[in-house]
């Protein structure tokens, strides 16, 4: 039975049967719903503010996640892939957008819900903190977990404060770099010194002032330092002749974390411990962020 | 014995655990490290036995499950590790394990925006696994020395499809062995299951999916749970069984006799329809009737797990090997079908879609003047990180393939600890009141007295005081080419307010000796900062490398960085493992100079070999013939170059 045959289904389909009919007005009907389904199914579930987790390997990013999630910390290991959580504030916590709210307002339940999103500290798998921090969609703020134990010795602290450096000049950069002359939307910084139920923690106040310090050697040797291959290997390619910027007030004095408040960034350090022997004290770090909710 | 079996995500989070002996995370942590992340130890391509890392006197098995992104870890002692019997019988359990947590738990683990994984009631299972592996280990020790099914495994999955059956069968051989059961022959539960895994191993894709299928009817006629997923279910049966379990253990084999029994009856009836399902299915296959004639079905533990295993095993055959379709109309619309899925995306790739576009990305990297070994180690790595993974909406295969090879270049590339030269010698010396001392080894000819007055020339600006020690004595030439750096760079640094000066003992002496006596001078001569260069030598000359152990004692120098060209071709993972290599046990190179970038144009593809071979970052790049023309690595600007 060939195409042009009467009575082959080609002909079927233009003839003025009931059934063709049928099954025309049937696509007709159903077509447009079913679209409707498939893009409202796919663009709805992207709303949800969202909280990086950032920091050096082993500062207790999985750890803080973990208890968010339930409210004991679960044991954790090295991070190699992030991770994004919904997570709820503690019942005592008002989110700061919903102060007016009534408990009972389901806008308010709906506020109280976060999305905190896990990054591995690992120095070669920073690119998927730096991916969330190029292109941050609804990010309410970003916290920067250390290691209170840890700053206390030189490594661990420039470790910290490399890190941070480049967290923060990232900021700095989209905030002067922006178009237009509003700037964007503030992205907060919390530093979470985490493990401070031990001996060797430094207490927030000598853990600013450390970062402080080390953050300001940072930018006094990057300044010295060589300049990136980029240039060099690739001359002709404009996006990667991008000039040089300095943290803090063009890179001159002691660096503090005061100054990033100009670029729109205010950082905080508190302190906290996930884990602990008795239990573990977050309330500062929860606080934080239901301000920012 | 085992000290813990852990089964974490990649995000970290420790899933489920059973510590037999308690010790600290810090072992797995550095696993985690050193394999995961700086793959520093390159999976062995032997395709019997998983690999193993040790540390501190523990050895490590792990494996992988990429498309769920977990991680299982065994944990041990090294003593007890070293007889071959063990380490067979720990694969298999990894393979087992890895099958059964991924079957029971795969919905939970699929869920987004959460880490919780309720895993409550895989204790039982993990119990009876090593149990069932322990006796068979115990009983037919003849068996366990049969290759262990690893072949799955991430690390040696390039086996050919043939070679991957024959030592498949022991595994469900042994298991179902293993467990004593009065009538072993008739009663097998695990044979339709087993059935199973060679249909769809053998047979076309879709078949794979069908026996999915079938155990999901299977889970719904029968109330005795019967599939994976469900984890009320799976919780009941754990626990139902988790007592017979305790009884099995402590009265051996009488106890087991009623206990079947019992359960003849109930699985008859129960399992009557899926049984004649499997054999429907299975008649196209010579190997199902031996297997399939057993007359009862039994439902319990045992069996459930090695139905979980069975169809996870089956589900990975058919996804690694589900080509053959069947017609010509069906293959038609199949490749209609992959083709659109290959532009608009949503298509989940196989090992044989990614081959093809492998094979390009490789070339491309070869042409990158990458050296062949790493070319296909990325290539590899890539295809790790892609197969089962689905392509976005709108993404060909090819640009997923080509932001999955950026992220690994740049993985590579990145170091672990960015070095900061200023402040590493500001700290050592206020903090040790010592010179830096710092030295350049590297083959004939690359730049090494270049690059070393390039690096004086940045720590002059820089205002500190330089010491230049030629412990070249062998080329003729060498120290006067190093005098008349010395004598520009003094030149170019007395406004700088920067001082510099060269030590030299003539030539024929021991190169040791002067870098050495340099550092002493150096020491007592007010200088910040040592540059020892040293000769050239071949790298696969052992008498010359040979006399670089003692260099590295004598002179110890706090940073030992080779030079290497860019220039240089596949020779360069060679190069740059022999020099890591040179300095004896517990030391090795700090990083890599790589010179004449600037020649090279795009084919910058020596950085990567280098850092390949030896997981050490390149810390300098040379771009010209000037002394300003030292620059650091700036990784995405080499990434785009490589993948242009």
């Amino acid at each position: 039975m060939a195409w042009y045959d009467e009575d082959s289904w080609l002909t079927a389909a233009f003839s003025p049967r009931l059934s063709t009919v049928a099954v025309a007005l049937t696509l007709v009907l159903v077509l447009p719903v079913l679209l409707h389904l498939f893009i409202y199914r796919r663009a709805t579930p992207t709303t949800l503010p969202s909280l990086l987790l950032l920091g050096p390997s082993g500062a207790g990013k999985t750890a803080l996640l973990t208890l968010t999630e339930r409210d004991a910390a679960a044991p954790t290991h090295t991070s190699t892939a992030p991770l994004a959580i919904e997570a709820l504030l503690p019942p005592r916590l008002t989110p700061a957008s919903a102060h007016y709210r009534s408990p009972g307002d389901p806008a308010y339940e709906r506020a109280r819900r976060f999305l905190l999103v896990d990054t591995p500290g690992h120095g070669k798998l920073r690119h998927f903190a730096t991916a969330q921090l190029a292109s941050p969609a609804n990010v309410r703020g970003i916290v920067f977990m250390i290691d209170a134990a840890s700053v206390a010795d030189e490594a661990g602290l420039n470790e910290a404060a490399e890190y941070l450096h480049d967290v923060l000049l990232t900021l700095q950069k989209r905030y002067t770099g922006a178009r237009t002359s509003k700037g964007p939307v503030e992205i907060p910084v919390l530093i979470a010194a985490n493990k401070s139920d031990l001996f060797t923690a430094l207490p927030p106040q000598l853990v600013q002032i450390n970062l402080e310090k080390a953050i300001t050697q940072v930018r006094k040797s990057k300044a010295q330092g060589l300049k990136d291959s980029g240039v060099a290997l690739a001359a002709d390619d404009d996006a990667l002749d991008e000039e040089r910027e300095w943290l803090g007030e063009g890179g001159d004095g002691p660096f503090e974390f005061r100054q990033m408040e100009e670029v729109g960034t205010s950082v905080k350090v508190r302190g906290g411990n996930v884990l602990g022997g008795d239990g573990p004290d977050v309330k500062d770090w929860f606080a934080w962020i239901a301000q920012q909710l | 014995m085992l000290d813990t079996f852990e089964i974490l995500t990649t995000s970290g989070v420790v899933l489920w655990s059973r510590t037999y002996v308690p010790v600290g995370a810090s072992i797995i942590n550095s696993l985690i490290r050193e394999v995961f992340i700086e793959e520093r130890i390159p999976p062995p391509s032997d395709a019997g036995q998983k690999p193993t890392y040790k540390k501190e006197g523990y050895t490590l098995k792990w494996t992988t499950a990429k498309d769920l992104g977990l991680i299982f870890v065994v944990r041990g002692c090294l003593a007890v590790y070293q007889s071959l019997v063990h380490l067979t019988w720990i694969d298999k359990l990894l393979d087992n394990v890895r099958a059964l947590f991924a079957g029971i738990f795969e919905e939970q683990l699929k869920k987004g925006h959460t880490s919780v994984v309720d895993t409550d009631t895989f204790g039982p299972y993990f119990d009876r696994q090593v149990q069932e592996l322990e006796r068979a280990n115990e009983a037919t020790p003849n068996v366990k020395l049969t290759p262990p099914s690893s072949t799955e495994n991430d690390s040696a999955e390039d086996n050919a499809p043939p070679v991957l059956q024959k030592p498949q069968r022991p595994l469900y051989d042994t298991s179902a062995d293993s467990t004593p059961v009065p009538t072993p022959d008739t009663s097998r539960p695990t044979t339709p299951a087993h059935t199973h895994l060679v249909t769809a191993k053998g047979g076309p894709g879709p078949k794979g999916k069908l026996s999915r299928r079938d155990k999901k009817k299977v889970a719904a006629l029968n109330s005795a749970p019967a599939s994976s997923g469900d984890e009320g279910s799976a919780r009941k049966k754990g626990k139902a069984s988790a007592k017979k379990n305790r009884v099995w253990g402590e009265f051996g084999a009488e106890e087991e006799d009623p206990s079947v029994v019992l359960d003849y009856s109930q699985g008859d009836i129960q399992n009557s329809n899926p049984r004649t399902e499997a054999l429907e299915e299975i008649k196209s296959e010579t190997w199902g009737r031996k297997t399939a004639k057993g007359e009862f079905v039994l439902k319990d533990l045992d069996e459930e797990m090695d139905e979980i295993i069975a169809e996870q095993n089956a589900k990975r055959e058919s996804l690694a090997y589900s080509k053959e379709s069947k017609g010509l109309v069906g293959s038609s619309i199949g490749a209609i079908g992959g083709l659109f899925r290959n532009v608009v995306g949503g298509k989940t790739l196989t090992k044989e879609d990614l081959a093809k576009p492998l094979k390009g990305m490789e070339e491309h990297l070869l042409r990158k003047n990458v050296a062949r070994e790493a070319a296909v180690r990325l290539c590899d790595s890539v295809e790790r990180d892609l197969v089962g993974l689905k392509t976005g909406n709108f993404t060909t295969i090819e640009s997923t393939i080509r932001t999955s090879m950026e992220s690994a270049l740049t993985k590579i590339l990145t170091p672990t600890n960015s070095l900061d030269l200023l402040r590493e010698i500001s700290t050592i010396n206020t903090s040790q009141s010592r010179p830096y001392v710092l030295s350049i080894v590297g083959v004939n000819g690359v730049g090494k007295s270049t690059n070393l007055s390039k690096i004086a020339f940045f720590l002059l600006q820089n205002h500190h005081r330089v010491l230049i020690a030629a412990a070249d004595t062998f080329r003729s030439g060498a120290v006067e080419q190093l005098r008349v750096h010395v004598r520009n760079l003094k030149e170019l640094s007395a406004r700088e307010g920067g001082q510099v000066d060269i030590f030299e003992k003539g030539y024929g002496k021991d190169a040791a000796n002067i870098a050495a006596d340099a550092v002493k001078y150096a020491a007592a001569n007010n200088f910040n900062v040592v540059l020892i260069d040293t000769a050239g030598r071949r790298h696969n000359d052992a008498r010359l490398m040979s006399s670089l152990e003692k260099f590295g004692k004598l002179a110890n120098p706090d940073k030992i960085f080779m030079v290497g060209e860019a220039l240089v071709g596949s020779d360069s993972v060679a190069q740059a493992r022999n020099f890591n290599a040179s300095f004896g046990p517990g030391r090795g190179l700090d990083g890599f100079v790589i010179s004449k970038c600037d020649t090279v144009g795009d084919m910058v593809g020596t950085l990567v070999s280098m850092v390949h071979a030896t997981g050490i970052p390149v810390v300098f790049l040379g771009v010209g013939q000037q002394y300003g023309d030292l620059r650091g690595l700036n990784v995405r600007s080499v990434c785009m170059l490589l993948m242009s």
